[in-house]
């Protein structure tokens, strides 16, 4: 982990979602060069601040202070928008990653070339380079897709639901992915549901339930709710009265 | 058998008028199937006609002020075209109205209202004119104009063309690198209507839309990939206006109709025996064997 930076935080924010308050009063920070779980029950408002934060969605009060460029933000949603009948191949969905640096008119390189091959083998879709996206499977879409953010040297992250409909070994690539984004200084918020994953990947946790926040180590959650994730690993949905406010 | 392929193939051209209607043609397959490439692409097939119809009352208009002149209808129907677009998109925004409902409405009264001012201003020869065109009357003052269009479109897709597949593929992605893919689709929109515009003189506002997207669907029973559609629905859209141009001339037949039924038997016939979802491919048995080479 970085110095205490933070290029991604919160003041008193307020969300709503179509006339219904969702998150109120939230306070904190996300730490750069860390990977924040955000968790929650359905409808806590995990999916609604990320996008807030992605600026789809205009808080009702307070603020978020984003200092990350926009064209380094990646955003993977649950609700995908990717045509997937669209008539490309991995490789070039993976080379429109470097939109945010050359823009809509110039064309690819050589080195572009390279680098985006050197993601594909990183990402073990090399052979996958010229399959149309529809033929994928969930975990190879998964992977192209994280392809395109590393392309665009994205240092925010958000991803929601990351490692739904994704096979184990996907999860252990893009985890170890992750990671090496956030040694990079890439400020990572992934929102979870699976403890296992949350041990693996977490270097702090925000909890939304009631339509408030709290910050809190991944310790903390796990040490809680240690004997659950064996047989039902889903995380807490309510506040456990221990957990007390972290870096807010 | 020299003779024959002349008297076929060379000497129609050897008419001034059959030279400039193939140029036109020609000049207009460029420029019209990758915009119907796209526009199968987004699902808005259908949107081309409905665009078609929004022209008419911007051409009749330039015709009852200046009478014949291309460049003033021409003119009239881009204006028009693009008032229309803009008024539909406006509408369902305000009023979260699905946009096919505001089109689909917009659209048939641009139509109405195009036959109303034509046939205050004209007889019913020029509305059909204007309906259906007449591609061996295009003279040098049409034939720059639509040549001159024409190249307009092609340069402006090739400048657009990484950001109108982004727009296509994930609007999302171009969301968040902070450009609003309205905007794109504002210009694509806008290019339709110019090449609709270019169209009309040659084949008609209703028949103009047939050059964009019956190449463009043929296309997709030949190519799964983007390149390949726009080149194969060029090739065929070049060879289709050429053929029609010939079996108009031959058979003494209406030339824009020619030209799209033929470019229609095309469809039809890939339909049947194209190599992707085609009802050959549906029986084909043949498959990549495992551990094979990927062909794409």
């Amino acid at each position: 982990m970085h110095a205490n930076n933070s290029r991604l935080r919160l003041h008193d924010l307020q969300l709503a979602q179509s006339g219904r308050m969702v998150v109120e009063h939230l306070d904190g920070r996300f730490l750069d060069g860390a990977i924040t779980a955000l968790i929650g029950a359905n409808g806590a408002g995990k999916s609604t601040l990320i996008q807030a934060i992605m600026g789809e969605l205009r808080p009702m009060g307070g603020k978020i202070i984003c200092d990350v460029p926009k064209e380094r933000r990646a955003w993977l949603p649950q609700q995908l928008a990717l045509d997937l009948t669209f008539p490309m191949s991995v490789e070039e969905l993976i080379m429109t990653g470097t939109w945010p640096s050359h823009g809509a008119l110039k064309g690819y390189c050589a080195a572009h070339y390279r680098q985006g091959r050197k993601i594909m083998a990183r990402l073990g879709i090399s052979h996958l380079a010229h399959r149309p996206l529809g033929e994928l499977s969930g975990g190879q879409r998964q992977r192209a897709l994280i392809g395109r953010t590393l392309m665009q040297g994205a240092e925010l992250l958000l991803l929601d639901e990351p490692f739904a409909n994704v096979d184990i070994e996907t999860v252990d690539v893009l985890i170890d992915v992750f990671h090496d984004m956030a040694k990079d200084g890439a400020t990572l918020v992934v929102v979870l549901h699976d403890m296992e994953q949350l041990s693996r990947l977490a270097d702090e946790v925000l909890m939304l339930a009631g339509g408030h926040g709290r910050w809190a180590s991944p310790k903390e959650i796990l040490g809680r709710y240690a004997g659950q994730p064996a047989k039902a690993p889903r995380l807490p949905l309510t506040f456990p009265d221990s957990i007390h406010v972290g870096s807010a | 058998m020299l003779a024959l392929l002349d008297s076929w193939f060379i000497s129609p051209f050897e008419y001034g008028f059959m030279r400039r209607a193939l140029v036109a043609s020609l000049a207009l397959s460029l420029a019209a199937p990758p915009l119907g490439v796209f526009l199968v692409l987004r699902g808005m097939s259908l949107i081309g006609d409905a665009m078609a119809h929004a022209i008419l009352p911007g051409i009749a208009l330039g015709f009852l002020l200046a009478g014949f002149s291309l460049p003033v209808m021409s003119l009239g129907g881009v204006m028009f075209g693009l008032l229309v677009a803009l008024l539909a998109g406006s509408v369902s925004q305000m009023t979260g109205h699905r946009e096919d409902s505001a089109m689909a409405s917009f659209f048939i009264m641009s139509l109405a209202a195009g036959v109303m001012l034509i046939s205050l201003g004209g007889s019913s020869v020029d509305l059909t004119h204007v309906l259906f065109g007449s591609i061996l009357a295009v003279n040098t003052t049409a034939l720059i104009l639509i040549v001159g269009i024409s190249s307009l479109i092609v340069v402006l897709i090739a400048t657009l063309f990484r950001a109108m597949v982004v727009e296509c593929l994930d609007p999302l992605f171009l969301r968040g690198q902070g450009i609003r893919g309205g905007v794109i689709q504002g210009v694509f929109l806008g290019l339709v209507v110019l090449n609709l515009t270019a169209g009309f003189q040659t084949l008609g506002t209703l028949m103009a839309v047939g050059l964009m997207m019956l190449p463009a669907t043929t296309a997709r029973f030949w190519s799964k990939r983007l390149e390949g559609l726009i080149g194969i629905a060029v090739v065929w859209a070049m060879l289709a206006s050429t053929g029609g141009l010939l079996v108009s001339y031959h058979f003494n037949l209406p030339s824009g109709p020619s030209i799209i039924l033929l470019a229609g038997v095309g469809y039809l016939v890939s339909a049947l025996v194209g190599r992707h979802h085609s009802l050959a491919a549906k029986f084909r048995r043949r498959v990549i064997p495992l551990g094979a080479e990927d062909p794409h």
